[in-house]
């Protein structure tokens, strides 16, 4: 079989993770990530093959791989490696790679290879989004109500056309994993049934709310020192994004529900749904960006500026939200205006770079999931009628 | 026997260590005239390679190569022997070294005893013998081992109650049970660094749940199971005494891991994993062995032939690093690996009976806690130059053997010869150096 190779593909990939010194091109391929993985006991397609993917220049191979979204990130295999390689840095940073690729933009691989680009991006559309929602505020008008200050239909309009642009890449970005994934099966000869699809999905969409695979990151013998429930990863994760589900939950419902900017009391339910996300979220943000890291494994668990970008992003956005709440009740002043506008402002930024930066991972993940379980589905089946 | 360190407290050459190398260099530099006084630390000498079943690729039996090497050098007379002894510091001086050397209590007088064995036969408190791998058992004062040399009688005072029958059995008044350790200093002029390597600990790496089942073996004790004069005369399993059916080697199981600290490559794990596997498929004929390896490094004169004959033989070679191993119930082992060269698919965990880990080969001595030599970037002794191998950075002092780095047998004799070449050749120069050059 004739396959294309780019031979720079190693290269592109190392931009995109520790700051372009990652080493994994001492990998020798043998095969301790994948079998020390719980999560790639099934397929042992990842990280050596991926890692392997990398190495010899086969980018379709490795952007149409379900598998390296199959990954959490738990880095036992970076804590276990004999040649020092970070597999699990190495997954995250082909995983923004892939988030690039499929980004037809150009703006993602800009936010994410340098830490340089993902401020400029930052910066860009703050002041992009600041500018359009003060272009049409009232001047001196210290005391008005926020959505008196800005209009509320305004700031109403750019989210809803921020939502079709974001939407709109999302799905071509989407639609890109999904034709990479299905050429590159063709190729292969993997025969994929329609039917199987909506149980796939469901699978994906299971775990997505469970967490069901996550919990088995760094569950296996011997038992790593024991952790309460509530430091483990997954809770951890799913704290945040069960409380960022509920936060835009909350959002949509007001939007669809409620005149714009009447007062409500706050024992409103979606007043309530929405404060509840935000504490949840803010617990699970705190544990990530704080939690103190074992000693032995401090060397290899230095966060990137990727990896605490978004959570100080969504951390701040949620502050000023919650604080926004507390202030509608007040009488209004020039910082409740600020805090409005840095909140509205940056609830847009992370809307705006979800298709750009890591981020996208909560929609790019949970396609992988499916497509990995539609592949699989007539073994799964097999497996099944033998049991 | 020479009584120089006692007597005169001058030697020509100091060799530190009584293995295979230091008895290498000990013997070629005695044979040259030299005065030659060799410090062990253990109660015999022989270092590992008497503890060894076979070697390889020859699969020539190890005690009959070691033991007249042993002999050989405490007839010697040019060389003196002082066992249990362990060098505390070396010192340049104008002209040669100041050793200081601490000869730590037996509790037995070598210069009494005889070796008859009375006492370890009269003796009834038991305990685990070191020597073979803490399987067996010996009593609380006995000769090190069959071929131990000297002949000596050594009291475990761990294990002694002393009940005193050893002293009411001994013809000669041997037993010392006030005996103290004893300094001396000594003169060199030349010193040979022949202290040999360790192995890292067994639980060196958590995944492997060593701690957690007697059916993960170093190395070394696999060697004694194979050797006829072994725990048990043949081979089982440790937990139950099961003649094992699976037999797995976890090779780079303690070093070309940076993750534990040791990325060099030990260089013999590879050839005696082989080697233990052939004997093994002697030993256990319906037995099925398995080598999980990173890469196989037969480099060696005759080396890729011995694992090609052992790939003929059946023995199952896997390509793909170990990366768990999870005890079961029943006392077998369940492997996790990739198996790298046989494309993709579930991993199974692979049930074995026994697991032999390939541990790391490391310094056994620090010689620069108390020394002036430099060690390498691996913590081993390291070499003056690259064409100079047995010189270290100390002028006078000599390294050879697995003291410089991992090495088989052959190439520690080949170095230890080397490094005996290079001492008479430095003493001679240091001898027509002029008077005032020394001043």
């Amino acid at each position: 079989m004739i396959r294309d190779v780019d031979p720079a593909l190693m290269q592109k990939i190392r931009r995109y993770g520790k700051g372009g010194r990652l080493q994994v091109e001492s990998c020798f391929q043998c095969g301790n990530c994948t079998a020390v993985c719980p999560l790639a006991q099934d397929s042992a397609g990842f990280p050596r093959r991926v890692i392997r993917m990398a190495q010899v220049g086969m980018e379709r191979e490795l952007l149409a791989s379900e598998d390296l979204w199959r990954c959490y990130a738990c880095g036992e295999c970076t804590a276990t490696c004999p040649r020092a390689a970070d597999p699990a840095e190495f997954m995250a940073a082909a995983r923004s790679y892939a988030i690039s690729r499929y980004d037809f933009t150009g703006l993602a691989s800009l936010a994410s290879r340098s830490v340089l680009g993902n401020l400029l991006v930052f910066a860009g559309l703050s002041l992009f989004f600041a500018l359009l929602l003060l272009s049409r505020a009232t001047p001196s008008s210290a005391h008005l109500p926020f959505f008196d200050f800005v209009p509320g239909e305004w700031v109403h309009a750019i989210g809803v056309a921020l939502f079709v642009v974001v939407g709109l890449s999302m799905v071509a970005g989407l639609a890109s994993m999904i034709l990479r994934f299905l050429s590159e099966r063709r190729r292969e000869g993997v025969p994929l049934r329609a039917g199987a699809l909506p149980a796939a999905m469901a699978s994906a969409i299971l775990e997505a709310l469970s967490h069901q695979r996550f919990r088995q990151c760094n569950a296996e013998e011997p038992a790593p020192a024991a952790q309460p429930w509530y430091l483990r990863p997954w809770v951890v994760h799913l704290s945040v994004m069960g409380g960022f589900l509920a936060m835009l939950l909350a959002t949509t419902l007001d939007y669809l529900l409620k005149p714009i900017g009447s007062p409500v009391p706050p024992w409103y339910p979606m007043r309530v749904l929405g404060a509840a996300g935000g504490l949840i979220c803010l617990y699970g943000l705190a544990i990530m960006l704080f939690r103190a890291e074992p000693e032995d494994e401090a060397h290899w668990r230095k966060r990137t500026f990727a990896e605490w970008f978004f959570p100080v992003l969504l951390a701040v956005t949620v502050l000023t939200g919650l604080s926004a709440e507390i202030l509608v009740y007040l009488p209004m002043t020039p910082a409740g205006h600020a805090v409005f506008i840095v909140h509205v402002v940056l609830a847009m930024d992370l809307v705006a770079m979800l298709p750009l930066t890591r981020f996208a991972h909560v929609l790019y993940r949970p396609l992988a999931l499916a497509l990995f379980a539609w592949r699989h589905a007539p073994e799964r089946q097999a497996a099944a009628a033998e049991a | 026997m020479l009584r120089l360190a006692a007597d005169s407290g001058r030697v020509d050459v100091l060799v530190v260590g009584g293995g295979i190398a230091g008895l290498q260099a000990a013997l070629d530099l005695a044979d040259q005239g030299l005065k030659v006084l060799i410090c062990e630390q253990q109660a015999s000498i022989g270092g590992h390679m008497i503890e060894l079943s076979k070697v390889f690729p020859t699969l020539d039996c190890a005690s009959c190569i070691t033991t007249p090497k042993m002999s050989a050098a405490a007839h010697h007379p040019n060389i003196e022997i002082l066992t249990s002894t362990v060098v505390d510091g070396i010192e340049p001086l104008h002209a040669g070294h100041r050793v200081r050397v601490t000869r730590r209590p037996t509790y037995v007088n070598n210069d009494k005893c005889i070796g008859c064995r009375l006492c370890e036969y009269a003796c009834d408190t038991e305990c685990v013998d070191p020597f073979d791998a803490s399987l067996g058992a010996t009593r609380a004062i006995a000769v090190p081992f069959t071929n131990a040399i000297p002949q000596k009688a050594v009291l475990n005072p761990d294990a002694c109650g002393t009940c005193g029958t050893c002293a009411r059995v001994c013809p000669t008044g041997a037993i010392e049970f006030d005996q103290q350790p004893e300094t001396l200093e000594i003169e060199a002029g030349a010193v040979v660094l022949a202290s040999g390597f360790a192995l890292n600990a067994m639980t060196v790496k958590p995944q492997y749940n060593a701690a957690r089942s007697r059916n993960i073996i170093s190395a070394l004790t696999m060697e004694r199971l194979l050797a006829p004069h072994g725990p048990y005369g043949r081979v089982l399993r440790p937990s139950d005494g099961k003649i094992p059916g699976s037999i797995a080697f976890v090779q780079c199981a303690g070093s070309r891991d940076a993750s534990i600290g040791v990325p060099y490559c030990s260089r013999v794990c590879c050839m005696y994993a082989i080697k233990q596997a052939m004997l093994l498929s002697g030993a256990l004929p319906i037995a099925d062995i398995t080598i999980y390896f990173m890469d196989i490094r037969a480099f060696g004169k005759g080396y890729e032939s011995f694992y090609q004959n052992a790939k003929a033989m059946g023995i199952n070679f896997v390509r793909g690093k170990v990366a768990r191993i999870v005890p079961a119930e029943d006392g077998d082992l369940l492997l996790h690996v990739e198996r790298t060269e046989e494309g993709i698919g579930a991993i199974e965990p692979v049930r074995h009976d026994l697991v032999v880990l390939a541990q790391g080969m490391i310094p056994e001595w620090h010689a620069e806690a108390c020394t002036p030599v430099h060690p390498g970037p691996d913590g081993f002794v390291a070499a003056s130059s690259l064409t100079s191998p047995t010189a270290t950075s100390v002028p006078g002092i000599f390294v050879a053997g697995a003291a410089a780095g991992p090495k088989d047998i052959v190439d520690t004799i080949a170095e230890a010869g080397a490094a005996a070449m290079q001492v008479t050749r430095w003493l001679r120069q240091e001898q027509q150096r002029p008077v005032e050059a020394l001043v």
